[in-house]
């Protein structure tokens, strides 16, 4: 027997409340368009057996951050949102929707507004980073536990020498300036909590001063 | 029952960045087949009746579907074939997807071709590649490339387990000199010189406490190797064959920092456990790995490993993730240089990813067909002396390891 067929003509069929998206901003730097794809050159080797070819490929994307949402708007609010989960109550930075334990079976999480100090909980000196991060060398990355949550988040360390990082020191996050956020984690970062002063100097610090040093050099070289 | 799963053989092409002599994908795959048939002539293509493919990152390609073309070109139109992505574990992947086949009884002869071409983009543009397979949402933009996630494991781990920069910096010395007795090995074909642990300390800061020395390579690279049941290698290498007796994959979580307090890992070892510190799911698969294949005790029943040092740091941790030695001896360990050719379970002599290279989808099959070589007797043959030879092994162990340890497996293998 044949299944109905229900055939809608002209009518969009909506399973969803669509978004009415009343907020928007650009923020695109110089020099980034979309190119899509471009040969840009190619180069032949003198005995013409072997041929590069440059290909350029610049493309927008829209990540759609959906159910996560209310994490990337609230930074833009210079807040730090986490979830909990009703259930069990363990609570999340970086966030989920729906909790981890098997016993909790995805139950829906809510959202919780979280202190703004941390603890660092393992940390690294970077001297070398992904294309988009080399100017910012050298980095202090901590990967710090926010209030209550059950799990750690990786940020950058600012306002110490790379050397004076440690396990454990008490961290406050510092927002960018209202008009400078973009609703990404890189909105906000750690600092030093207030009063807090680094150890004195020891072997593993100047280790650390001995390697940082030509990654300032190094940094002054870019374009 | 389930059937018993063996490899025949397998070959890379050499390990490059930039021109290796074979630069396209599909004419490496072929040079490798080419290269595999003359160690094993009763070996023919007609003879597969599964391909897969090992392939982690189509941005470096700028291909959707590669395999497709490698596919074609070794002129398999006809035979079945799907593609394994499973980060820097897809090798690994791979060979767990091919001996499940073999094993279920419904494929005999199963083709795995790996590779990557790490070269088509700048080294920093390929870290930033490499990393979108971290939580891009949250660990990509605040300068996080895979070196600094494994830094920051290792910075930690390092001080609890009282391993110096200088231990672990052996290992990349012990690696990389591996390689120089493997012509196809990338270190041996571009830097190509016997380093020290003061020349490892020396090399410029990466990401504290890992410098360059203590890093892989980026590589284009690509390796074939064959997968089937023992009727049918009984058939074409009945003395050279090796048998897959067990094998582990194991999953963790994608954000290092996830695994503080994991629910997923409390349930198997308890709370506190892997930490952002230990390797779980090495530890989970290795576990799987050794009751299938019945290990008892790892450092006596194995003989040597290949096994996945992206750094020498995690070779460090893998080694206890293998349950080679804990908390109160891992530091003695390292410094005893057991994992060296002169030591009891010789860990890399093919040279590892610090040495050969790590061309992402062809790693993991690097590694296995390392390990068949040391047991089928032909590390003269392919390597350049018997230094780098594991003498009279009867059993090795491959190790191949995602993320920032997000998903691992570890194989078996034993000279039949």
């Amino acid at each position: 027997m044949m299944s109905q067929v229900v055939v809608m003509k002209n009518k969009k069929n909506k399973f969803a409340e669509e978004p009415v998206f009343t907020e928007r901003k650009d923020y695109r730097p110089d020099g980034v368009k979309e190119t899509g794809l471009a040969f840009v050159g190619h180069e032949i080797s003198d005995d013409r057996t072997v041929m590069n070819q440059f290909l350029h490929y610049d493309q927008l994307y829209t990540i759609r951050h959906g159910w996560n949402s209310k994490f990337f708007i609230g930074l833009l609010d210079g807040k730090i949102l986490g979830t909990r989960c009703p259930k069990c109550g363990d609570t999340w930075v970086p966030v989920r929707t729906h909790c981890w334990n098997l016993d909790c079976n995805l139950q829906k999480t809510e959202w919780v507004e979280m202190p703004l100090t941390a603890k660092v909980h393992t940390w690294t000196v970077a001297g070398w980073s992904g294309r988009s991060s080399l100017k910012r060398l050298p980095i202090i990355l901590v990967y710090a536990v926010i209030g209550d949550s059950k799990v750690a988040i990786a940020n950058e360390l600012h306002g110490i020498n790379p050397w004076d990082v440690e396990f454990d020191m008490p961290l406050k996050i510092v927002f960018k300036p209202k008009d400078q956020r973009i609703g990404a984690v890189t909105d906000f970062h750690f600092e030093p909590a207030d009063g807090w002063k680094p150890s004195p100097m020891n072997p593993e610090k100047e280790r650390i001063k001995k390697l940082v040093e030509p990654v300032y050099e190094w940094v002054k070289t870019l374009k | 029952m389930a059937r018993k799963v063996c490899i025949i053989g397998g070959a890379t092409t050499p390990f490059d960045y930039g021109p290796t002599g074979f630069e396209s994908i599909e004419g490496g795959a072929a040079e490798c087949v080419k290269e595999t048939q003359q160690d094993i002539p009763n070996f023919s293509l007609r003879d597969l009746d599964l391909m897969i493919y090992s392939h982690f990152s189509v941005h470096f390609g700028h291909q959707l579907a590669p395999e497709w073309i490698i596919h074609d070109h070794l002129g398999l139109v006809g035979l079945p074939h799907y593609r394994v992505e499973n980060g820097g574990n897809t090798g690994g992947s791979a060979l767990y997807a091919a001996a499940l086949a073999v094993m279920s009884g419904h494929h005999d002869v199963v083709g795995i071709v790996g590779w990557e071409t790490m070269d088509s983009v700048s080294q920093s543009q390929a870290s930033e590649f490499i990393a979108l397979a971290s939580d891009t949402r949250y660990e990509l933009m605040v300068g996080g490339i895979y070196p600094i996630y494994y830094a920051a494991m290792a910075n930690k781990w390092m001080k609890e387990n009282k391993v110096t920069e200088e231990d672990v910096a052996t290992i990349a010395v012990k690696n990389r000199n591996n390689a120089m007795d493997n012509p196809k090995a990338q270190w041996y074909r571009n830097e190509h010189k016997y380093i020290t642990v003061d020349d490892v300390m020396k090399s410029r800061l990466i990401s504290y406490p890992i410098k360059k020395y203590d890093c892989c390579l980026m590589t284009r690279g690509v390796a074939f190797t064959v997968v089937c049941s023992e009727k049918y290698a009984k058939k074409v290498n009945p003395d050279g064959y090796v048998t897959v007796d067990g094998m582990g994959l194991s999953s963790c979580t994608i954000r290092a920092g996830d695994r503080l307090n994991n629910p997923g890992w409390k349930e198997r070892y308890g709370p506190g456990y892997p930490e952002m510190t230990e390797f779980g799911a090495c530890r989970n698969s290795a576990e799987q790995a050794y009751k299938m294949a019945g290990i008892k005790d790892p450092l006596k029943d194995i003989d040597f490993g290949e096994i996945h040092d992206a750094f020498s740091t995690s070779e460090a941790q893998i080694y206890k993730a293998l349950g080679l030695a804990d908390e109160t001896n891992i530091a003695k360990f390292i410094r005893d240089e057991r994992t060296s050719m002169h030591g009891e379970i010789p860990m890399n002599p093919g040279g590892g990813l610090l040495g050969y290279g790590h061309p992402v989808g062809a790693t993991g099959i690097m590694s296995t067909i390392e390990c068949f070589y040391q047991l089928a007797g032909m590390i003269p043959k392919k390597h350049l002396s018997k230094k780098t030879e594991v003498p009279d092994a009867e059993c090795g162990i491959v190790n191949s390891h995602a993320g920032t340890g997000t998903s691992i497996s570890n194989f078996i293998l034993r000279r039949h």
